[in-house]
């Protein structure tokens, strides 16, 4: 892992008795899309948003490229870009005005680096039209443009996806991409949809109830995942019987005349033979893929909504 | 460091000046001088000029016979009967037709629009900080390299600026009227007053700015408490609405209160200065120019730290 690009440390956020986040500590590697994935009202939200100031922090540290948020607010947020739920414009404003408004923020970014930034996005066509005639889409597209005028080393997202179509989350995956590939950019994204995380992050960080159940790779967990066997047999009960005994029988369920056991694709032909010198009659075998889905339902305990 | 003050100042001047609403508001002020002005010439032209001499010599008679008739009638009043005596001989004497508008006139009655540009001023510091909350956009503004204090002195001061852009237009634009309508050439016409005995001329100029700058410290008094209530609240047309209402009741209630000792520590009661002017009176008799500052100042204190908490120390969750 190299250099960590976000260190959270202890971050703790208390409203009243309650602990919206709790104790997380963690960091981000640099270079990465790495999601924040939990179910609503895990504390993503606050999380991210004490990460760039908009709300105070109870407890803990949130470093930015080795500069702490708490005490060198200014200094921490030269190194940020982001882009918090849909990115509301001035709509009297053309799009272009809007990132003269954002530029203006930071030191040295020059018009060359404006229109690099606009043609990137694809936007040059309509950039001195009033925001308020842009599509959520092209308003999307602008806000990243907003986010990365200033050369971030890291892009923050909340939510990106909320009320974008179909197509429109594929773009901002796309760009997401592009981005990090192009500009070198490490990104934190937050989402509750599991499908679209999957899509887009090389590791993600689950939040449950405000505290940090796990950070897993998705390539690792994209390998690694484990397999279901589903085995048709004439005596199921013997079959579990037998199989139970020579396999220490991890998570075997029987429905009907199915038999479901977790185990590595590579168990199959052992399992056949098995079954064949028994004699019990076998109608069919095959494997089957766990979901990322399914693992995550599982780690949060069922509580994700996709 | 105050480069980068300068930049957020110029963002919000972009935000003010690229909206219709305040070009909007700086055609009412324009329109509001022009028909000041247009009134104050179809005034002065139903007045007959030509026999303003005796008039003034009439006028002089009456008043040394009443002076003579009635001499017990009040100190008061008889020194303003003398007062305007020696006006009406020096009028006579150099030739000066009092009924006739000037272009200083028309300048001095414009300080009267000063509340105008008080009320425009107030809408747009009201909404200041609150629509950037009702347009979401507050949260893109405050996740940046500047600090929420210096994005909100950058919102005041280019409020203040809005203010003196109104207040430059607002005299410039009743000098333009003054002008054409009375001619340029009354532009050195000295004020008149009596003092001593003596008729005094002084300058035009600095009467009309210090009318202008009694009512700059009411204009920042409301455009501050505007501010205060913008961060607030979260929705425009609610701190708006609250900030209008408290500044056209606050002087209702300053008269209705003035009765009880306690009225003169509310902001309202000490906010018009030219009280305590020759021509004024206070409100209640023991308040002073001196205390009127220093209550004055002491709310200026509280609204812009009260706004200053508001605006730095609130969670942005919403």
């Amino acid at each position: 892992m190299s250099e960590a690009v976000l260190q959270l440390r202890n971050l703790t956020k208390t409203i009243g008795m309650r602990k919206i986040v709790d104790n997380l500590t963690f960091d981000v590697p640099a270079g990465e899309i790495f999601g924040f994935l939990g179910p609503n009202g895990a504390g993503k939200t606050t999380t991210i948003r004490m990460i760039v100031g908009l709300i105070s922090m109870s407890k803990g540290e949130a470093i930015i490229k080795g500069v702490s948020v708490r005490s060198h607010f200014e200094l921490a947020m030269t190194h940020v870009g982001a882009i918090v739920e849909n990115p509301e414009m001035y709509k009297f404003l053309t799009g272009y005005q809007n990132l003269i408004h954002y530029a203006r923020r930071h030191n040295g970014i020059t018009k060359e680096r404006i229109k690099e930034v606009v043609s990137l996005l694809g936007l040059q066509n309509r950039i001195h039209e009033k925001v308020k005639r842009y599509s959520l889409g092209m308003r999307q597209r602008l806000g990243v443009a907003q986010a990365i005028l200033h050369r971030p080393s890291l892009l923050i997202l909340d939510e990106p996806t909320n009320g974008l179509d179909p197509a429109g989350i594929r773009e901002l995956r796309d760009y997401l991409r592009k981005l990090t590939k192009e500009e070198g950019i490490s990104v934190i994204v937050s989402s509750h949809l599991l499908s679209e995380m999957e899509l887009m992050c090389d590791r993600v960080a689950i939040i449950q109830a405000g505290k940090l159940v796990d950070i897993r790779s998705l390539q690792e967990a994209r390998s690694q995942a484990q397999t279901k066997i589903v085995i048709e047999v004439g005596d199921p009960a013997a079959a579990e019987q037998l199989l139970s005994a020579a396999m220490d029988g991890s998570g075997m369920t029987v429905s009907g005349n199915q038999l479901e056991l977790t185990a590595d694709k590579s168990a199959i032909p052992h399992i056949t033979k098995l079954l064949v010198a028994s004699e019990i009659e076998v109608f069919g075998i095959h494997a089957v893929q766990k979901s990322l889905e399914d693992q995550f339902l599982e780690i949060t305990g069922g509580e994700m909504i996709v | 460091m105050s480069s980068r003050l300068s930049k957020l100042i110029r963002n919000e001047n972009m935000k003010i000046y690229r909206r219709s609403r305040t070009w909007i508001m700086i055609g009412i002020l324009l329109l509001a001088v022009g028909l000041l002005s247009g009134i104050m010439k179809w005034d002065e032209s139903r007045i007959d000029h030509s026999n303003w001499e005796q008039q003034l010599e009439q006028q002089n008679l009456h008043m040394k016979q009443e002076l003579t008739d009635n001499p017990d009638s009040g100190e008061e009043y008889s020194s303003y009967l003398t007062k305007q005596i020696k006006m009406n001989d020096y009028y006579l004497e150099h030739d000066i037709n009092p009924q006739q508008l000037s272009l200083w006139s028309y300048v001095s009655q414009s300080s009267n629009l000063i509340m105008l540009v008080t009320i425009l001023t107030v809408v747009i510091a009201a909404d200041m900080i609150a629509a950037e909350f009702s347009w979401g956009t507050i949260k893109l503004l405050l996740v940046g390299p500047a600090s929420r204090s210096k994005i909100m002195i950058s919102k005041y001061i280019a409020t203040l600026g809005f203010a003196v852009m109104l207040l430059l237009l607002c005299f410039a634009a009743s000098f333009a009227a003054g002008g054409i309508l009375a001619g340029f050439d009354g532009l050195n016409q000295p004020l008149l007053t009596v003092s001593n005995g003596m008729v005094h001329e002084s300058s035009m100029i600095i009467d009309t700015l210090q009318t202008y700058g009694f009512s700059v410290v009411s204009l920042i008094m409301y455009v501050t408490m505007a501010f205060m209530i913008s961060s607030a609240f979260r929705s425009s047309s609610m701190a708006i609405a609250f900030s209008l209402l408290f500044m056209l009741l606050g002087n209702t209630l300053s008269a209705l209160l003035s009765q009880y000792s306690w009225s003169k520590y509310l902001l309202f009661s000490n906010i018009d200065l030219t009280r305590y002017l020759d021509s004024g009176t206070p409100l209640r008799p023991e308040m002073t120019m001196t205390f009127s500052i220093l209550i004055l100042v002491a709310y200026y204190v509280v609204f812009q730290f009260i706004a200053w908490l508001l605006f730095t120390k609130r969670d942005v969750a919403a």
